[in-house]
């Protein structure tokens, strides 16, 4: 049973209807892909500079010496890759546990000044970055002291209020009767949350998994501002020495723009599981 | 924006407060140092001349020379246009694709989806290089032979008023619903089958499934998807900055640009917060709109 | 119900509003330079982006070879890139917490000037330092009577030409390189430099970037070589409103008007109008600078031995060397870029011993073998005694005539305008980004007129700076 007709006995009709689709979700999915594949095919290009960049959708040499530059650029390239997994995984972690647990107290539980406490978060978010980061910037730099250290490039993305909207939202769509099934079973607020409500929110856990660590890695500005030696930098504040006075070193930078899309990659096929098990409520309920 | 859901149970249990308090703690604290701190020193700073070494109140002189900036309103609207142009065309496609794909078998299902999700996962520097090389003025340009095949001539995409906003427009288009696809799928596949079910017992064709499970099913979604994706086409400046540098003659100058400008080129950082301020009151003033036509939750 | 969630929402405004103010208490610098020995331990920072290719790469060395010079000094070099050094320095400096040196366009000092982050080192230098560098580029490190830093190189702004369309357009280079032409002659030998067959052109006259905010660089360029060497005139009225000014604007557009540059010149780049030089689409490019000569040599070797990384469709090119065009009568002058290394200070107010060192750092940076390896690498002069004697030794395989040409163009390089006063040069720049580069662009693309610009850059001048504040001529 699903949104679509299962056109039971009839695999013509079923044939067509899907061909169509298909021929309508390639044209768009290539006009999507078609930036990434430039990425990726001019990544094997000579590492030249921009201006003596040749343009072309079919490539006409193969070299792996962009990849070979990049990693030979400087001695820190894993290190880079490494500071960015590691600040990345954290704040995915800390994301995951803190948003889904604020998502269902926003959602589900009856508290004063919840609605306030929501909107407040949600009207910080309408604040540019731009005018937020030096104050930041000074509690972290001049009242911490913990610049070009781990915690600080974690610490302000613990858990973020998109993640928490995003939760809350998913779960407010969660039966009630559930819950207060199991309340009549006894369960206490910490057990329907770890019970019920995790299980039945694999999927936009995972989503939001993707979608932070996606964010983190992608992240340039924050690590750029509190790091202050290439040993910590991450990868996207690496990526951007290939950019010189004049000159971008175009194939490098797309060999780099390609290696730290990969890890994303890695991550969104190993999720993909609980993307693709709808995790329905009747399976929970008997 | 009052109550999103009814209570489970009215009064009886009173520990619930306590464990709602209990579950936000966490985030709030973090929120509470690392947003809310802040956002309460820009609110301070927007009535200051800020200046390392002391800064000076000066009381609303920010905020009414901003009133008077015939530039600023020009961003206003430039950014309306383009968040009306890019989050609503956007969010229609990630639902269409979302829906579309809905038939396949998973291995397809799989394969699209990455597809379409690729984009996002790519750096925005990189992908800003690809489409000004796209987006090349000359007749050799790569948009510009396909709208020469179709008989619409050559234009000078990012270099002439009349097409520069509509150039970054159908960039949103091709590359901004990687995000939205997913969360769309994620709670797509959360409607129960039973719902379905129903819905066939009764003689329901697929439209009318559509109409009377799907889009109120994926209602909270959608709010979500709404709500940040305007905050985020609010705040956008990178494309304009990378692309067109904000003209020709402030075509495409978007008001996230022009508090870029003021508190990294300017030098004007009370000024640059007192803008935020004002364009954060105006993202406020829409998602208050937004949540009083699709703010109820859904019920069961 | 609604009246508790207001308390509930001032309560929490008014906790978050003292958390603010005994954050701030509690500002301080961690700098440690106990007392005024000279000959304490101190750390100095430097943030530098890539300079040059191999700039960065050479960090460790340039800190080793500090702290073989002064042994009780650590200089910590903090990397970072072009394009986002400036916010990052923007938001350390907001933060009351720059690095000790930073290197950047000395056009950015006035606006940190204005912070009061910046440090004036003009009491600390000793002469024999400023004795080694050229005055010329030492002046644009200074603001009012103040002096901010140490300039590392001056770059002049020229035109490019390839060597083979000139000769084959009837153009005397070489005269050029000497002496100069006006705009009238540079008109005819863009046009010369045309080539087309059935109305398709097929290569243009002249070229230049001026995609997106290269605009600015393009008028700028143009406009001191048209007696505007500043955004004011020695009486500090506003030069734009000036004839000169909408004669310019005019010839911008006749040249694309003429057929010389192409009709889509407003999104041409950097990268694509170099592309356009290197596959013979144009024959004079801008803006040219001095490292170019040596890309194009690259790619000539390359095409000699067949790489297939060799630029796809280009051709063999020498680089000539051409300086920018006189406008409207007025006499030629240079557009250089002077960047350097800018001195700054903390919240708290620099000890004398500190102060002392940050200028061994800076001049350390800016002098001898670091700025004589970093300047040859990038075809620029050397400006200091020490660094040229240093670069003695190293090989540089450059055009003679490039090289006297560039030379030729140093001497007649615009003069530093430290007597701007940092509110005005502020106004400028804002004037300058909002009307005059955003109406350039459509200027460009053909959808303004130059007196339309004209007008609107008039009557903006007027409202920043009042009537008697602008040139009228």
């Amino acid at each position: 049973m699903a949104l679509y007709n299962a056109h039971a006995g009839k695999p013509a009709a079923r044939n067509i209807r899907n061909t169509a689709l298909f021929t309508v979700l390639l044209l768009f999915a290539l006009a999507t892909i078609f930036p990434i594949y430039f990425m990726i095919i001019s990544s094997f290009g000579e590492p030249v500079a921009a201006g003596a960049m040749d343009y072309k959708i079919f490539p006409s040499s193969f070299s792996l010496e962009s990849y070979k530059f990049f990693f030979q650029f400087n001695t820190y390239t894993w290190r880079w890759l490494l500071n960015s997994l590691i600040v990345a995984t954290s704040v995915m972690v800390t994301n995951v546990v803190f948003a889904s647990m604020a998502g269902y107290a926003f959602s589900k539980i009856k508290f004063r000044g919840r609605a306030v406490t929501f909107s407040v978060m949600l009207v910080a978010m309408m604040i540019p970055y731009q005018v937020t980061q030096v104050p930041l910037y000074i509690l972290i730099v001049n009242v911490f002291h913990i610049q070009n250290t781990y915690t600080a490039l974690i610490l302000p993305g613990l858990v973020t209020v998109y993640n928490i909207f995003l939760a809350k939202q998913f779960m407010s769509s969660i039966p009630n009767e559930i819950l207060e099934c199991a309340k009549i079973e006894g369960c206490n607020q910490f057990q329907i949350y770890f019970r019920i409500i995790l299980p039945l929110s694999k999927t936009v856990l995972a989503v939001m998994a993707i979608l932070t660590f996606m964010d983190n890695w992608n992240t340039f500005f924050w690590p750029l501002l509190v790091t202050n030696s290439m040993d910590m930098q991450t990868i996207q504040v690496g990526l951007k020495s290939f950019k010189f006075a004049n000159t971008t070193l175009f194939a490098p930078m797309m060999a780099g723009a390609t290696i730290s899309a990969l890890p994303m990659f890695i991550l969104f096929f190993s999720l993909q599981k609980y993307f693709l098990e709808g995790v329905t409520v009747g399976a929970v309920k008997g | 924006m009052t109550d999103y859901a009814k209570p489970i149970k009215r009064r009886k249990f009173n520990s619930d407060a306590a464990w709602g308090y209990a579950f936000i703690a966490a985030a709030l604290i973090i929120f509470a140092m690392f947003t809310a701190y802040p956002v309460v020193s820009a609110l301070i700073i927007s009535f200051q001349q800020y200046k390392p070494l002391g800064s000076e109140f000066i009381g609303f002189d920010n905020y009414t020379e901003t009133f008077k900036d015939s530039l600023f309103w020009k961003a206003v609207v430039n950014t309306v246009v383009y968040t009306l142009l890019t989050v609503p065309v956007s969010l229609f496609l990630s639902f269409a694709v979302s829906i579309l794909i809905l038939p396949f078998k998973k291995r397809m299902q799989t394969v699209f989806k990455a597809v379409y999700y690729l984009p996002a996962v790519a750096s925005g520097v990189a992908l800003s290089v690809v489409w000004l090389w796209i987006y090349d003025p000359m007749p050799e340009g790569i948009f510009n032979k396909i709208t020469a095949f179709f008989g619409m001539g050559t234009h000078n995409w990012l270099g002439s008023s009349t097409y520069a906003m509509f150039s970054l427009v159908l960039m949103a288009w091709l590359s901004s619903h990687g995000t939205s696809i997913i969360i769309y799928l994620a709670a797509l596949l959360g409607i129960d089958g039973s719902y379905y079910e129903a819905a066939e017992l009764d003689g329901a064709n697929f439209f009318q499934k559509l109409w009377y499970i799907v889009v109120p099913c994926l209602k909270p979604t959608t709010l979500f998807l709404l709500v940040t994706g305007i905050i985020g086409s609010f705040q956008v400046f990178q494309n304009a900055y990378l692309m067109t540098g904000g003209g020709p003659d402030n075509a495409t100058t978007m008001v996230g640009l022009l508090i870029f400008n003021n508190a990294f080129k300017y030098f004007e950082f009370g000024k640059a917060a007192a803008q935020s301020l004002i364009l954060a009151a105006i993202i406020a003033g829409i998602s208050v709109i937004q949540f009083k036509f699709l703010g109820k939750d859904v019920e069961y | 119900m609604k009246k508790k969630m207001r308390v509930m929402a001032t309560v929490f405004a008014l906790s978050m509003a003292l958390t603010t103010l005994s954050a701030c208490g509690s500002k301080d610098d961690a700098k440690s330079s106990n007392a005024d020995d000279p000959n304490a331990k101190d750390t100095i920072t430097a943030l530098l982006p890539p300079v040059s290719a191999n700039f960065q790469s050479n960090f460790e060395q340039m800190a080793k070879d500090f702290n073989a010079k002064y042994p009780n000094l650590t200089l910590k070099i903090e990397p970072a890139s072009w394009e986002d050094m400036t916010q990052k320095l923007d938001t350390q400096v907001n933060a009351g917490s720059p690095p000790d040196i930073a290197f950047i366009g000395s056009d950015g000092i006035s606006k940190y000037v204005d912070s009061g982050m910046v440090m004036d080192i003009s009491d600390t230098v000793t002469d024999e330092m400023i004795k080694d560098y050229d005055p010329a580029p030492l002046e644009y490190m200074k603001n009012g009577k103040g002096l901010y830093g140490f300039p590392a190189y001056m770059e002049a702004h020229a035109i490019g030409g390839n060597k083979e369309f000139m000769e084959k357009a009837g153009i005397d280079y070489k005269k050029v390189q000497k002496e100069g032409w006006t705009f009238d002659e540079f008109r005819e030998a863009i046009k010369k430099g045309v080539v087309s067959e059935n109305g398709k052109t097929s290569r243009y006259g002249f070229v230049f970037a001026t995609a997106g905010v290269t605009s600015k660089d393009y008028l700028g360029i143009l406009v001191k070589s048209a007696g505007m060497p500043a955004a004011f005139d020695k009486d500090l009225k506003y030069a734009y409103t000036s004839k000169n000014f909408l004669e310019v604007l005019k010839d911008i557009r006749v040249m694309i008007d003429d057929g010389s540059m192409p009709k889509e010149l407003s999104s041409i780049d950097a990268g694509k109008r170099w592309n356009m030089f290197l596959t013979g689409q144009t024959m004079i490019t801008g803006k040219g600078l001095a490292g170019f000569e040596r890309s194009a040599k690259l790619n000539n070797e390359k095409l000699k031995n067949k790489d297939a990384s060799a630029v796809k469709g280009s051709i063999p090119v020498d680089y000539v060397v051409l300086p920018v065009p006189a406008f409207a009568g007025a006499q030629a002058q240079a557009s250089v870029a002077v960047d350097g290394y800018v001195t700054f200070r903390g919240t708290k107010e620099p000890t004398a011993a500190h102060k002392a060192n940050v200028v061994k750092a800076a001049n350390f940076l800016s002098s001898g073998a670091i700025a004589a390896t970093t300047n040859n690498e990038l075809f620029v002069a050397q400006i200091t005694e020490s660094s040229r004697k240093a670069a003695e030794s190293m090989p540089v395989d450059r055009d003679a005539d490039n090289k006297a040409a560039v030379e030729r163009m140093l001497t007649t390089a615009v003069p530093a305008r430290p007597d701007i006063p940092t509110d005005l040069g502020a106004k400028a720049i804002k004037l300058e980004d909002e009307v005059i580069v955003p109406k350039l662009q459509a200027l460009i693309a053909g959808e303004i007129t130059p007196e339309t610009m004209y007008e609107a850059v008039k009557s903006a001048a007027v409202s920043a700076f009042g009537e008697d504040g602008i040139v009228k001529d």
